[in-house]
C-alpha cells in the first residue's frame, strides 16, 4: 500500500493544526443612527452584486502526508477530527477499496501515527429489521408498534463484532481535508471538553452512549 | 453468555470481537438524566439540514450549544451523523449574525431606497412594514404582497405564515424554496396517487435487494440514509445491487455496482425503455390482477412549453428588431422564444411520432395546466413502441468516451433488474428528476414501471421521492405553504376547502382569494413586471437561490417596491433588501419537521436568540396586531377581474368588529389561550420559551415595549389546530406532547400506531377502510381524492368528454422524451448543472461560518472533465469564465475531485457568494409544477 511506503514511524511531532476558532467578536454596534452599513458590507461576497470579475476563494488543503502527525483540535467533546492530510490518492473509497483503513483501523493507528477508529464505530445501533411470515416489521426479532418509542426500548446498540459497522464505512461523509485559507468569518462557538484530552480523542464510548437520550423520562 | 448492560457497554469500549454477543439494551434501565455531572444539558433535536431528517442529541451549558452527537434512539440515523449534522453546534455563532433590524435610510433618518444601512427598532421595523404592505395592498390588491416562503420554515411558523397571508391579505403570493426542490414530485403523486408523499419508509433501505438513484447524489445530498445503503451493501454484497444513474460520476458512484452517465433529460427515455421491455419483452412479469384492480392508463398534452415567460408579458415588451424583447436581451429571448414555438429535434422525433410529429416540425406550445385523461392499455403500448434500445441508448450515453455497446449492456441489465421476478427494488431521486423541464412526467413515469411489476408500496420496493430540504415534506407540503395549497392537501381554487379551512381559522366565508398562481418564480416576476410591491423572504435566500438571478435583483434594487429579509445571517437576499430583521435560528426557540418518510419530529428551545433576533412566528405575530378587520377585509378586484367579496359585514356576525386585529383573530383567539404556559411540567419544564413567555433579553418589542410573549403556548397551538386538518382525512398527527416524548413519528398516526408503508391494505388503515367500503380484495387502494374521475381519449386528446370514476386507482401515465428548450451548440456547447455538495447548505450562509465546513470546501468549484479542460485551454486550479445567454460567473477549474463529469458538462454548486452560478442558470421550470431546472443550460467556457 503506497501510503504505508510513506509513513515515517515514529515521528509523532506534536505539530497541531489549529483551526478551532475562538474570538468573540461581536458585530459592531453603530451608536448613533445614521446610514453607516453599506450593501456590499454584508454577507461574504465584499462587493456589487452587479459585479462579474469577482475572484473566489482558494482551496489549498495541507500538503502533510498521511502519518507525519499532524493532528487538528476536535471542534469539541467527541467531534468527528477532520483530516489534517494530504487526501490525494487515498480517496475516493469504494466497495472494497478503502485506503483510511489501512492505518485508522485501531490495531495498526498507533504504529503508523494515526488516530484510530473509536469504539463507537465497531458498534452496532441500528436494530435488524425483517419481515415476519405474516408480513409485520420485526426489529431486532421483536414486532414493533412504532419505531420510536417513550421508553427507548427499541434503542438497540451491541457489538459489531469487531468490525467497522458498515453504515460507518463512507470516512468522508464525516471528516474532511481542511483547506489552509483565512476564514471568511470568525465563529464564536466554545468547546467544553469534559476530558482531558477530548480535543484529540473520542471518548464516545461505554456509559457514554446512553447519556442524556432520556429526555423524556415516564417515571419522573 | 449473559453480561449486564453496564458490562457490555464497558466490555464494548475495548472494541474486540470477544467482547460480546450482539443483543439488545434495555435501554430504560440505564439511560443517564439529561443533566450530566458535567453541567451540561443533553436534548433532543432534529438536524437543521436536509430531508433525510436525522435526530441529534444536543447538550448546552450555561446559555450555550457545547456538543452534538448522534441520537441512538432516532431510527432515522441511530446515533450518526453527517459533517453537517454534527456541525449543528457551530451554525448559530458564526460572528456577522444579524442583531437589530436594519433599514436602508437618509441621513435624515427617512427610508431611501438608495440608502445605507442603518439599525433602527423593531417599532420602527414594523411601522415601515406596515406603512409598505398599506401601499402595495392599494397599488396592486392582495396580489402585490408576497412571501418567499420555505421548507425550512418549522412546521408552526409556516402554519402561522399561510394563516395571515391568505387568511388576512387574502394573498395567496406565498410561496417556498421547496418550489424549487420537490414541486415536481408533489404534482407526480397528485397525478398518481391522489395525494401528496411517498407511500415508502426508510426501512425499505433494509429491506430490499436493489437501490437504484436516479439523478441523484445520494452520498452527498442525503448521507445518512446512504450510509444506511452502505451498511446494506456490505451485509449482503452478493444479493443487494446499487446502480447510479447521473449526467457526471459523484461519489454515489463510488460504492455503485453499475453507474450509468446519460445525457441530461433522458431519465425519460430510459423510463420508458423499461417500460418497454416489460410490455413487450417481457410481458409476463407484469401482474395483470394488480393493474385490473388497481390502475388505469393516462394522457396530457406533449406541447405545454417550458414554463417560461411568455410573449406579451410586461417585461418582455417592445419586441426590437434585433430580437431583444423588454428587459430580455436578444441573446436571452433565443431561449425563451422555445416558450411559443419549438422546433421538434432529431432526437424528439421518434418519441413525438405517436403524437404526429415529425423531426422540422414547429410545435406550438401553450399553456395545458393540469389537464389529463383516461386511455386504453393499447394506445400506452403505441406510445411506448419507440422505446427500443437502440433508440434510447443513441439519445442517451451521456459520456462520449463510453462505447454504445457498453452503454447498452447497462441498460439491459438495468431492465433485468427491475424485472428479475422476487427481486425487490427501490428507486430514490430528488433534483435531477424534480429539477427538470419535464419534472412531472419523468416523476410520474417512475411509478409506471414500480407499478406494473407490483413493486410498489411494498416493504422494500418503491418508487421513493426523497425529499431535499428538513421540512419541505412537513411545513411546505403538509402545511400547505404554496400558492395553490391549504393544509392536508386541500386547494385554494376548490370552494369546500376554502369554506373548510375558513370555518376552522373562524374567519368569514369568502374571505380566502381562490386565485392561486403566484409561485416562486411568479413572484420574481411580478416583482419584474411592477405587480408585486411588498416582499418579504422567510427562512431562505430567494435572491441567491433563483436562477436568471440579475433580473430578479435588477427589479428588486430599480422599482418601486420594499423588499425584507428575515435571516440569522446577511447573506445575498439581505444584500438586495430594503430592510433586513434578526430570525432567531433552529435552537433558539420550539419548532417541528417533517422529513421525507413522513416522519414529524419536535424540539424544545435550547438557546436564547442572540442580539435582539426574535423568531418568525413572533415577527407573523407582530405584524399582525397592525392590521385590522378594516384594513383588510373589504372588497378587492384581482387582475383577472375575478372579485374578492367584502367580508366586514359578515365578520361582524362571528363577533369581530372594524378595529379587532388579526392578532386577536387568527392567534391569540380563545382556542389558542386554551393551550397554557405550564413551565412546571414536561415539556416546557425547564426550557426557556421566548415566543410565549419573553425572556431575558428583554428585547423592546414591535410595540416600543418589553416583549414579554404571547401569554399562550403559541406552537402547542398552532400544531393543534393544523394537525385537525389532516386528522381523520389520511394526514393524521399526533398530539403536540407525544412527538416531546418519542423520536418522531410517521403520519398517518392512527390510534398511536404511525403508518409505515401507504395505500397498502396491510400497513395502512386508511388503505384497509377503502376496501372494505369498496368491497374490493384488492392489497392496496390509491384512496387519494385528487382528480379521480376522468374523461376518456386516445394520445392525441380527449375523445369521450363524460368523466369515469377511477375510486382508489392510480395511473400510468404516457410521457415522451423531449428536449430541454436550452441545449448546447456551437457556441455555448457544454451542459452545466448546479447543486449542492456535502459540506454546505443551499447558499451557505450557515456552513460557510462553521470553520470546519468552510476549511472542507472553501470555495465552488468548476468541476470538468480533464479533456474538456484541454480543449478549452485550461489546467487544474486555473480560473475560467463560465459564461451563457444570462451572465458569467468566474471559478476555479478542477479536473480531478470528488465530481467527474463527462466530456461537455461541468458542474458548479451554488453555495458560494462570489461564485454566483444563479446568474447563469436558466429560469426554465416544469409547466405543470413551476419547479425550476437547475440541471441543464448551456455556457462556454473560456480561461479568465
Amino acid at each position: 500500500m503506497k501510503v504505508i511506503n510513506k509513513i515515517t514511524l515514529g515521528l509523532v511531532a506534536a505539530t497541531l493544526l489549529f483551526v478551532g476558532c475562538n474570538e468573540n467578536a461581536a458585530p459592531a454596534k453603530s451608536e448613533v443612527v445614521k446610514p453607516t452599513i453599506s450593501e456590499d458590507s454584508l454577507g461574504l461576497r465584499k462587493t456589487t452584486l452587479f459585479k462579474e470579475n469577482v475572484k473566489p476563494n482558494g482551496t489549498k488543503y495541507s500538503e502533510s502526508y498521511a502519518g507525519s502527525g499532524h493532528k487538528i483540535e476536535r471542534a469539541f467533546q467527541d467531534a468527528p477530527p477532520m483530516i489534517p492530510h494530504d487526501v490525494t490518492g487515498l480517496i475516493p473509497i469504494k466497495i472494497g477499496n478503502n485506503q483510511c483503513l489501512g492505518c485508522h483501523m485501531p490495531e495498526v493507528a498507533s504504529a503508523m501515527g494515526a488516530t484510530p477508529i473509536p469504539p463507537s464505530h465497531f458498534m452496532d445501533f441500528r436494530p435488524v429489521t425483517t419481515l415476519a411470515a405474516d408480513g409485520e416489521v420485526e426489529k431486532d426479532g421483536h414486532k414493533i408498534k412504532n419505531t420510536s418509542s417513550e421508553t427507548l426500548k427499541n434503542v438497540s446498540i451491541k457489538s459489531n463484532h469487531g468490525k467497522l459497522y458498515g453504515g460507518r464505512y463512507n470516512c468522508t461523509q464525516c471528516h474532511a481535508p481542511q483547506a489552509v485559507e483565512p476564514l471568511a468569518v470568525p465563529n464564536s462557538f466554545t468547546p467544553d471538553y469534559i476530558n482531558k484530552d477530548g480535543a484529540s480523542k473520542s471518548h464516545w464510548d461505554g456509559d457514554r452512549l446512553m447519556e442524556g437520550i432520556d429526555t423524556y423520562d415516564a417515571s419522573k | 453468555m449473559s453480561l449486564s448492560r453496564r458490562e457490555f457497554l464497558k466490555s464494548s469500549a475495548a472494541a474486540s470481537a470477544a467482547a460480546a454477543i450482539g443483543m439488545n439494551v434495555p435501554a430504560e434501565l440505564e439511560a443517564n438524566a439529561s443533566a450530566a455531572e458535567n453541567g451540561w444539558r443533553w436534548d433532543k433535536a432534529a438536524c437543521r439540514f436536509c430531508g433525510t431528517g436525522c435526530g441529534i442529541m444536543m447538550a448546552t451549558k450555561n446559555g450555550k450549544i457545547v456538543a452534538v452527537k448522534g441520537d441512538p434512539a432516532a431510527p432515522v440515523n441511530r446515533g450518526l451523523n453527517c459533517i453537517k449534522g454534527y456541525f449543528n453546534a457551530k451554525i448559530m455563532y458564526g460572528a456577522d449574525r444579524l442583531t437589530k433590524p436594519l433599514l436602508r435610510m437618509n441621513n435624515k433618518g427617512e427610508f431611501d431606497k438608495h440608502g445605507k444601512f442603518a439599525e433602527i427598532s423593531w417599532e420602527r421595523a414594523f411601522d415601515e412594514m406596515e406603512l409598505n404592505i398599506r401601499k402595495a395592498l392599494k397599488a396592486s390588491g392582495p396580489e402585490g404582497v408576497a412571501v418567499f416562503a420555505s421548507g425550512q420554515y418549522t412546521i408552526m411558523e409556516g402554519y402561522a405564515a399561510q394563516k395571515m397571508m391568505k387568511g388576512g391579505f387574502r394573498s395567496n403570493a406565498i410561496d417556498p424554496n421547496a418550489r424549487h426542490c420537490m414541486a415536481s414530485a408533489v404534482v407526480g403523486f397528485y397525478q398518481t396517487f391522489g395525494i401528496d408523499e411517498p407511500s415508502g419508509c426508510y426501512d425499505d433501505i433494509e429491506l430490499t435487494d436493489t437501490v437504484v438513484s436516479w439523478g441523484s447524489n445520494m452520498a452527498e445530498m442525503h448521507p445518512i440514509l446512504w450510509s444506511r445503503v452502505t451498511d446494506r451493501k456490505l451485509t449482503d454484497p452478493d444479493r443487494v445491487r446499487v446502480i447510479n444513474m447521473s449526467t457526471y460520476r459523484h461519489r454515489t458512484s463510488d460504492l455503485a455496482d453499475i453507474e450509468i452517465i446519460f445525457t441530461p433529460n433522458t431519465d425519460l427515455a430510459m423510463w420508458n425503455y423499461i417500460a418497454r421491455e416489460i410490455v413487450y419483452n417481457n410481458p409476463d412479469a407484469i401482474d395483470w390482477d394488480f393493474l385490473k384492480t388497481n390502475i388505469i392508463f393516462a394522457a396530457s398534452p406533449v406541447n405545454m412549453g417550458y414554463g417560461m415567460r411568455r410573449a406579451g408579458e410586461k417585461s418582455m415588451t417592445p419586441v426590437r428588431p434585433d430580437g431583444s424583447a423588454g428587459k430580455y436581451s436578444a441573446k436571452e429571448m433565443e431561449t425563451i422564444n422555445h416558450e411559443m414555438v419549438h422546433k421538434v429535434s432529431a432526437a424528439e422525433a421518434p418519441a413525438l411520432e405517436p403524437y404526429g410529429y415529425k423531426e422540422g416540425d414547429d410545435m406550438v406550445n401553450k399553456p395545458a395546466g393540469l389537464k389529463h385523461w383516461e386511455i386504453s392499455f393499447e394506445e400506452y403500448k403505441k406510445f411506448l413502441a419507440p422505446y427500443t434500445l437502440d433508440y434510447v441508448a443513441k439519445i442517451s450515453k451521456g459520456d462520449p468516451d463510453e462505447s454504445l455497446e457498453s452503454f447498452k449492456k447497462k441498460l439491459q441489465t438495468l431492465a433485468d433488474l427491475y424485472i428479475e421476478k422476487g427481486r425487490k427494488v427501490v428507486s430514490f431521486w430528488t433534483m435531477g428528476m424534480n429539477q427538470h423541464t419535464r419534472g412531472t412526467w419523468v416523476n410520474t413515469l417512475s411509478y409506471n414501471v414500480h407499478f406494473m411489476l407490483n413493486k410498489q408500496a411494498l416493504p422494500g420496493s418503491g418508487a421513493f421521492s426523497l425529499t431535499g430540504q428538513p421540512s419541505a415534506c412537513g411545513t411546505a407540503r403538509e402545511v400547505g405553504t404554496f400558492c395553490h395549497r391549504l393544509p392536508a392537501d386541500m386547494m385554494v381554487k376548490n370552494p369546500h376547502h376554502r369554506k373548510h379551512t375558513e370555518n376552522r381559522w373562524k374567519i368569514p366565508e369568502g374571505t380566502l382569494n381562490p386565485v392561486g398562481n403566484q409561485h416562486i418564480m411568479k413572484i420574481h416576476r411580478d416583482i419584474e413586471d411592477g405587480l408585486v410591491k411588498f416582499a418579504w423572504v422567510n427562512v431562505c435566500n430567494a435572491y441567491q437561490d433563483s436562477a436568471s438571478a440579475k433580473h430578479w435583483i435588477k427589479a428588486a434594487r430599480e422599482l418601486d417596491n420594499f423588499i425584507v429579509t428575515s435571516d440569522g445571517y446577511p447573506g445575498i437576499s439581505a444584500m438586495v433588501s430594503d430592510m433586513v430583521l434578526p430570525s432567531a435560528m433552529i435552537y433558539e426557540k420550539w419548532g417541528a419537521y417533517g422529513n421525507a418518510e413522513r416522519r414529524s419530529q419536535h424540539w424544545r428551545q435550547q438557546v436564547l436568540p442572540v442580539g435582539d433576533a426574535m423568531s418568525d412566528t413572533w415577527q407573523w405575530m407582530e405584524l399582525s396586531k397592525r392590521f385590522t378587520v378594516k384594513d383588510l377585509w373589504g372588497p378587492y378586484t384581482l387582475r383577472n377581474g375575478k372579485k374578492l367579496a367584502d367580508v366586514r359585514k359578515a365578520a361582524q356576525a362571528l363577533g369581530y368588529n372594524d378595529d379587532t386585529t388579526m392578532y386577536e383573530i387568527l392567534y391569540a383567539n380563545k382556542e389558542a389561550k386554551s393551550y397554557k404556559i405550564d413551565l412546571n411540567s414536561f415539556p416546557q419544564k425547564g426550557y426557556d420559551n421566548s415566543d410565549c413567555s419573553g425572556d431575558s433579553r428583554n428585547v423592546i418589542g414591535g410595540d416600543g415595549k418589553v416583549a414579554k410573549g404571547c401569554g399562550f403556548m403559541v406552537h402547542e397551538y398552532l400544531w393543534e389546530e393544523y394537525a385537525s386538518f389532516g386528522r381523520g382525512h389520511g394526514h393524521d398527527l399526533a398530539p403536540f406532547v407525544t412527538y416531546h416524548k418519542v423520536r418522531g413519528l410517521k403520519w398517518p398516526v392512527v390510534d398511536g400506531k404511525e403508518t409505515p408503508w401507504r395505500f397498502n391494505v396491510k400497513y395502512d388503515p386508511y388503505a384497509a377502510k377503502a376496501v372494505a367500503k369498496s368491497g374490493s380484495k384488492s392489497t392496496h387502494a390509491f384512496y387519494g381524492p385528487l382528480a379521480k374521475a376522468l374523461p376518456q381519449g386516445n394520445l392525441l386528446g380527449i375523445t369521450d368528454k363524460n368523466k369515469k370514476p377511477l375510486t382508489d386507482k392510480a395511473k400510468i401515465f404516457a410521457r415522451p422524451y423531449m428536449d430541454p428548450p436550452e441545449v448546447p451548440d456551437a457556441e455555448y456547447d457544454t451542459w452545466l448543472a448546479t447543486g449542492r455538495v456535502l459540506e454546505h447548505w443551499h447558499s451557505g450562509t450557515m456552513t460557510m461560518r462553521v470553520p470546519e465546513l468552510f476549511r472542507a470546501v472553501p470555495e465552488a468549484l468548476c468541476y470538468m472533465n480533464p479533456k474538456t479542460a484541454e480543449e478549452k485551454g485550461l489546467k487544474q486550479g486555473d480560473l475560467c469564465w463560465v459564461e451563457s445567454r444570462r451572465g458569467r460567473v468566474k471559478a476555479h477549474v478542477e479536473t480531478r475531485g470528488r465530481n467527474r463529469p463527462p466530456r461537455g458538462l461541468v458542474f458548479v454548486p451554488w453555495f458560494d457568494e462570489k461564485v454566483f452560478i444563479n446568474k447563469v442558470c436558466l429560469d426554465a421550470t416544469c409547466p405543470q409544477s413551476k419547479q425550476t431546472d437547475y440541471k441543464k443550460c448551456a455556457v462556454k467556457l473560456y480561461k479568465a
